[in-house]
């Protein structure tokens, strides 16, 4: 990979340790991969921010860093962390884990990155179409690619940060247009029913297109919420970092374009299959609706659902979103509190301590939660689209 | 390594990361995810039905296909270098940035793009990352 002289000095330890950690590991990553050069990058967002899956080795890592002086030369802001006040309250956490949490967050702030907390950063502070970015997180990703048009490859925890420190990003893979082709064709024959029928339809593609671009035909218009969940699913169901739909591809670049696709066609059946593995038919003892964090589509679609209904004693009702769509749509809000519902920001349930509440089973409406949770939490997983969540919350 | 010993099998990959190490191979035919597959506490692999599970990778020339899984697992590979129980070097053939960028901050020895197909549980080898080299000194008496 060719460096500039000023790469090359960061490489050499000139701006200290710390960056020269960052630079080692974009210079290690690009040559790996095949990048001519860095490229600057508009934002860096860093996955490894919940104690509960990065844990000390994060901790100690990052010490490290910023006593080696590594800081932040870009916008970069952070994944979800394992608690906000309200469910640090309601798991009952202990102290060691709490101050473990707060040392770790302390750690990115004193890096110089932004507390978000999200994995939807991009609706606080959203990249510009064909910027580049160097993003942790799969969904955000996904979305960032497909949706805003902005490139990213699918980064890990340290490399993102280590394009935060630097400022820039080896150029291979998704940041280079002829690699923004789609790699196969997947037709549905039907309209999915509901936004789970999608999702599911979206972690299918995910296993199908293994590293490739997906290119969705048959799906018609799409929300940007219906487009959020299908990223995710898709992401976590596979390694896909980018999909097409029909709408999006006849607007993408001509060389991104590509004739002589193969083609999987997808039935209801299958789609159901997906559904079934991923689910239980059992009660839920809790339900949990906002992974990726609900936007603000979603809250106005779960404030008119639960419109003059009461959320059961029984069981939790957990609606994860960011803090800063939070404080932004503060009638949105207390609509849906009113019902009992509890509105938590800063974390969700998949990087957060489930299983303290020992509960058996969780609902909700999004596969990559029901993907991740039973290996992270030993929960059990029931699908259901968010009307049903609404009906499984309220008595 | 004594000087003069000739090696038994020489295997030409990529350098990943710089450093020499000879230990025991231990070598398996699953990609591995260190989050939730290894204990980053005791260095033993921990996935059900991994074909290492039960086994310490600490000390030992690792060598698997790939990673697989979350990105949280580079820390994991740093953590097990803190606690004195990491790898002594590690061997893939197909290098993902997981265990790349992992291999890079707890500067472990790594070669990449060697067929492991070609290295036994029990062999004695010696890895030199920089070089992009493994040999295999003495076959084990395992695997």
């Amino acid at each position: 990979m060719y460096l500039t002289k000023d790469e090359e000095r960061i490489l050499e330890g000139d701006l200290g340790p710390g960056a020269q950690l960052a630079m080692r590991v974009l210079v290690k990553l690009g040559d790996i991969f095949g990048a001519e050069r860095l490229i600057p990058v508009a934002s860096a967002h860093v996955s490894g921010v919940s104690y509960k899956t990065a844990g000390d080795a994060a901790i100690e890592f990052l010490k490290e860093l910023e006593e080696m002086g590594a800081r932040t030369s870009v916008l970069a802001t952070t994944n979800p962390c394992g608690f906000d006040e309200r469910l640090r309250t309601i798991l009952e956490l202990p102290e060691e884990v709490v101050e473990a949490q707060e040392e770790l967050l302390s750690l990115y702030e004193a890096i110089g990155l932004k507390r978000t907390l999200t994995c939807v950063p991009y609706y606080e502070l959203r990249p510009e179409s064909a910027s580049h970015l160097a993003w942790a997180e799969s969904s955000a990703v996904i979305y960032a690619n497909s949706v805003i048009g902005a490139r990213t490859n699918r980064e890990g925890a340290p490399s993102a940060l280590a394009a935060a420190i630097i400022g820039k990003t080896p150029d291979y893979g998704l940041h280079r247009p002829e690699n923004r082709t789609p790699g196969l064709k997947i037709k549905v024959d039907f309209r999915p029913g509901d936004e789970l029928e999608l999702w599911a339809l979206g972690f299918l593609a995910g296993e199908l297109s293994k590293g490739a671009i997906p290119l969705l035909e048959g799906l018609g218009e799409l929300s940007d919420w219906e487009l959020k969940g299908l990223g995710a699913a898709m992401a976590s169901g596979g390694m896909t970092a980018m999909f097409y739909t029909s709408a999006s591809y006849r607007k993408a670049r001509p060389e991104s374009r590509k004739e002589g696709l193969e083609l999987v066609e997808i039935g209801r059946a299958d789609l159901n299959d997906v559904i079934e593995r991923l689910s239980s038919p059992e009660e839920p003892d809790l339900i949990f609706v906002g992974c990726p964090h609900c936007s603000e589509e979603e809250l106005r679609l779960l404030a008119s659902l639960l419109r003059g209904r009461r959320a059961r004693p029984d069981r939790l009702f957990l609606i994860c979103t960011s803090r800063y769509l939070r404080d932004a749509n503060p009638s949105l809000i207390s609509a849906i509190e009113a019902s009992g519902a509890l509105v938590v920001v800063d974390t969700c349930m998949v990087v957060s301590w489930v299983e303290r509440l020992r509960i058996d089973v969780v609902a909700t409406n999004s596969p990559k939660a029901a993907y991740y949770l039973p290996g992270l939490s030993g929960v059990e997983v029931r699908l259901a689209n968010l009307r049903e969540c609404v009906e499984l919350a309220c008595s | 390594m004594r000087p003069g010993r000739r090696p038994l099998l020489v295997l030409k990959g990529q350098s990943i990361v710089e450093g020499r190490c000879v230990a025991e191979a231990l070598v398996s035919s699953m990609p591995l995810s260190f989050l939730g597959g290894v204990d980053p506490r005791t260095g033993i692999v921990v996935e059900k039905g991994h074909d290492l599970e039960g086994l310490s990778i600490s000390g030992r020339v690792l060598c698997f296909p790939h990673g697989k899984g979350s990105t949280v697992g580079s820390y994991v590979l740093l953590a097990l270098k803190r606690h004195g129980l990491a790898p002594a070097g590690i061997v893939n053939e197909l290098a993902d940035p997981i265990v790349v960028v992992g291999a890079v901050i707890a500067n472990i020895p790594m070669v990449a793009g060697v067929d492991i197909g070609e290295l036994k549980t029990g062999d004695l080898v010696e890895l030199d990352g920089g070089a992009g080299v493994v040999k295999v000194l003495k076959r084990g008496a395992e695997g």
